[in-house]
């Protein structure tokens, strides 16, 4: 591999990637790269397959089929020093002090022992957990110990940041405290792969995502692009009277007095409007908005209930 | 889409620094894993209990002692008022009345005494003391005390002959009081007998001890990462292997910190206070120590204390829950024992079937073999393939412990299914 080669190849990189648990597929020939220094966000709704893909990168499962590098490479537990992995499972030794459980993990990953503790006495400072240093892990809060799992994580400065739902069942000021702290992360050049379900949260975070749904990837790309694969923008509307068919837009979603309407390629606003007014609807408000990530999560993912509760 | 906020609040923590020195993993997983159990009380409570409670009972017997000694010379010195008739004519009268005896005329006179109290106790020595029943009446004193009438009535008759034959070497010929010195030969050189089986020996005692104090931690040993949910903190963070081996180790030093605490009371107590605690007086010159058996069972100790780890930390990296785990447990420790049903074959005929199956069978293996090294009934042949047995298997099996634990110990709350875990990664996957 020549010196070119390694600037350009991925950081993390996945191909036809396949996930048999018995006769069940999980994930069927998935495929996606994560460059160095970016942030990724790993999408899909509840049993898509993001845990299952991401223990598969990380050696924890045996993947029925394709290839899953890191740095070029399957992942090795030794390369663990530079890897900070937040498992959705979440678990630390219960009965140590919350110190001695962060010191140790900080040992395992290179630091030497004042190091760690230095490190985690200033991180337990600033979440807030000063003062349960010395306490048995299990007489925190959950939400207390998953701050403590979130300073194992990153007290390496990891390289590569794997986290599954890192702000699972915390509050809002604790999840914008530890979304700050990943952001840092970033800021301090670490690639971040992270799994969330809170789109506000990918939208200010991740430079590119993959849709995930049954296993297979619904839409991989840029933020942007993948706005743009749901349809990029649409007309929000406020109106009096009855919104027409039209093959200038499709109704994306209709209540009493508003609407949103996606436009078909080539219908302008002005054309839009101009067919809304011939058709006799009395427009109070026309803005143009982007298609959030959530709203394309739940038009993907909603049909998909749909489909279940049918 | 959003645009991206600074954040909010004060930087985090400076990136620590990683020195690629001080990534000893194994010594960090030893120091953790030995230094969280000895400082918890509850380890101190259970480790001291044993000598402590030890020391309660080395205390009793030396109140006991104590108060024994002083009740047998109160015995000593008591004069026990008895009377007598000698049918056989071996007792002399002045023997007798040196032990507080005298002769009776009336036998029904004697008795009726001792009825009433006005004596102790009353002999009736039959013509042939050899075939015929001496008769003892006594006063109630006891059940115990109550012995002494026997012991006197006894002690006076084999006095009385010792007078007779006046012959001390004949006397103790007679009473088989004689001292026997055996020496035995094993390929032309002396054989040590029991001092030379003891030391080899030491190593069941330890094997035993080993097993039965760390058998129940080292199950536990990697069911706490299942049962803590840490098993994927610590997957992407170590060597599933540098885990267990440390786990193992500290598991052996703190096997060895417990083996210390319980011997130090009996060590001291051998030592300082061993008259007082009636402890027996070992003569350790009797003792001989041969390379051979000793180096055999040292082999077969470390084989042993291999396989049966390695086989409870697969049992722990199998079930998803230290009770589910104890159904295995049981049954397993149970074949350690088993050998202890045929001692007498193995120790009299090696070549017993029974023996043999007990002998080659890898759980029952260690103990059978340490037993038969002991006493010298193992041949090196036998020994090299035991131990080589034991070593292979337990490696075999250590490796197959940590490949479930790494590719099994996900299931939290499921039993592993060995087969499917045991699928290989495909060459491609891994790269290699």
């Amino acid at each position: 591999m020549t010196a070119g080669d390694a600037a350009n190849e991925p950081l993390v990189h996945i191909r036809d990637f396949r996930m048999d648990f018995g006769e069940t597929t999980v994930i069927k020939d998935l495929s996606f790269d994560v460059q160095a220094g970016e942030t990724f966000g790993f999408l899909g709704s509840n049993g898509s397959g993001k845990t299952t893909t991401l223990r598969a990168l990380l050696g924890i499962y045996q993947p029925t089929a394709g290839t899953l590098h890191i740095e070029g490479k399957p992942f090795e537990p030794r390369d663990g020093a530079r890897l900070g992995y937040l498992p959705e499972e979440r678990g630390l030794y219960k009965k140590e002090h919350v110190l001695d459980v962060m010191v140790y993990f900080g040992r395992l990953k290179g630091l030497s022992k004042a190091a760690a503790r230095a490190w985690s006495l200033e991180y337990l400072e600033r979440v807030m957990l000063a003062d349960k240093a010395n306490q048995n892990v299990d007489k925190l809060s959950g939400g207390q110990q998953q701050k403590v799992q979130l300073g194992v994580t990153i007290m390496n400065s990891p390289e590569l940041l794997i986290l599954d739902e890192p702000t699972k069942g915390f509050d809002p000021v604790n999840r914008r405290l530890l979304m700050d702290i990943i952001e840092e992360q970033k800021l301090a050049g670490a690639t971040v792969i992270m799994v969330t379900h809170q789109m506000e949260e990918v939208e200010r975070l991740c430079d590119r995502v993959i849709l995930l749904k049954d296993g297979t990837s619904r839409a991989y790309g840029t933020v942007s692009d993948v706005q743009d694969q749901f349809g990029g923008t649409v007309y929000r509307l406020t109106f009096e009277g009855r919104i027409p068919a039209s093959p200038l837009y499709d109704i994306a979603s209709l209540a009493p007095g508003t609407a949103d309407l996606a436009p078909r390629p080539g219908a302008t606003e002005t054309m839009v409007i101009r067919e809304l007014i011939n058709a006799g609807v009395g427009v109070r408000n026309f803005s143009t908005e982007r298609v959030s990530l959530e709203e394309i999560f739940i038009s993907v993912y909603g049909e998909q209930n749909s489909l279940a509760e049918a | 889409m959003s645009t991206t906020t600074k954040p909010s609040h004060s930087t985090a923590p400076a990136p620590a620094k990683r020195s690629p020195l001080s990534r000893h993993n194994l010594g960090t997983v030893v120091g953790f894993e030995f230094t969280r159990t000895v400082k918890k009380p509850r380890f101190w409570i259970a480790t001291l209990a044993i000598p402590v409670v030890m020391a309660i009972i080395f205390v009793l017997i030396f109140a006991s002692n104590t108060s024994t000694s002083a009740s047998a010379q109160a015995q000593k010195n008591a004069t026990l008022d008895f009377t007598f008739t000698d049918a056989s004519g071996i007792i002399p009268e002045t023997l007798a009345a040196s032990m507080g005896g005298k002769k009776a005329s009336d036998p029904d006179t004697a008795l009726a005494d001792v009825k009433a109290g006005r004596s102790d106790a009353y002999f009736a020595y039959p013509a042939n003391p050899a075939t015929d029943t001496i008769q003892v009446y006594g006063a109630d004193k006891g059940v115990f005390a109550n012995n002494t009438y026997e012991a006197v009535a006894k002690q006076l008759l084999s006095v009385a002959a010792q007078t007779t034959i006046n012959s001390p070497e004949l006397t103790a010929a007679a009473a088989g009081e004689v001292k026997v010195q055996t020496e035995t030969f094993r390929d032309g050189k002396v054989f040590g007998g029991f001092g030379s089986a003891l030391p080899p020996l030491m190593f069941l005692l330890l094997f035993y001890v080993v097993i039965l104090l760390l058998s129940n931690q080292m199950l536990n040993s990697t069911l706490e990462e299942k049962e803590n949910r840490v098993t994927e903190m610590i997957l992407t963070t170590l060597n599933p292997t540098t885990l267990i081996v440390g786990k193992i180790i500290s598991l052996f030093m703190i096997g060895l910190v417990q083996i210390s605490v319980f011997l130090a009371p009996v060590i001291i107590g051998y030592m300082f206070f061993r008259d007082r605690l009636a402890m027996p007086d070992f003569d350790l010159s009797s003792l001989t120590f041969e390379p051979g058996p000793l180096i055999i069972g040292a082999l077969l100790l470390l084989g042993g204390f291999t396989l049966f780890t390695a086989v409870l930390v697969a049992i722990g990296a199998v079930m998803p829950t230290a009770k589910e785990a104890g159904v295995i447990f049981g049954p397993l420790m149970a074949l350690i024992f088993v050998p202890f049903y045929a001692i007498s074959l193995i120790l009299s005929d090696p070549t017993a079937p029974i023996v043999q199956v007990f002998t080659y069978f890898p759980l029952s293996a260690p103990v059978t073999a340490m037993l038969r090294n002991g006493f010298g009934t193992l041949g090196t042949g036998e020994a090299i393939l035991i131990i080589a047995m034991l070593f292979t298997l337990g490696i075999l099996i250590l490796r197959l412990a940590v490949h479930l634990f790494r590719y099994g110990s996900i299931q939290y709350s499921s039993k592993l299914s060995i087969t499917k875990t045991l699928r290989r990664r495909p060459a491609e996957l891994t790269g290699k």
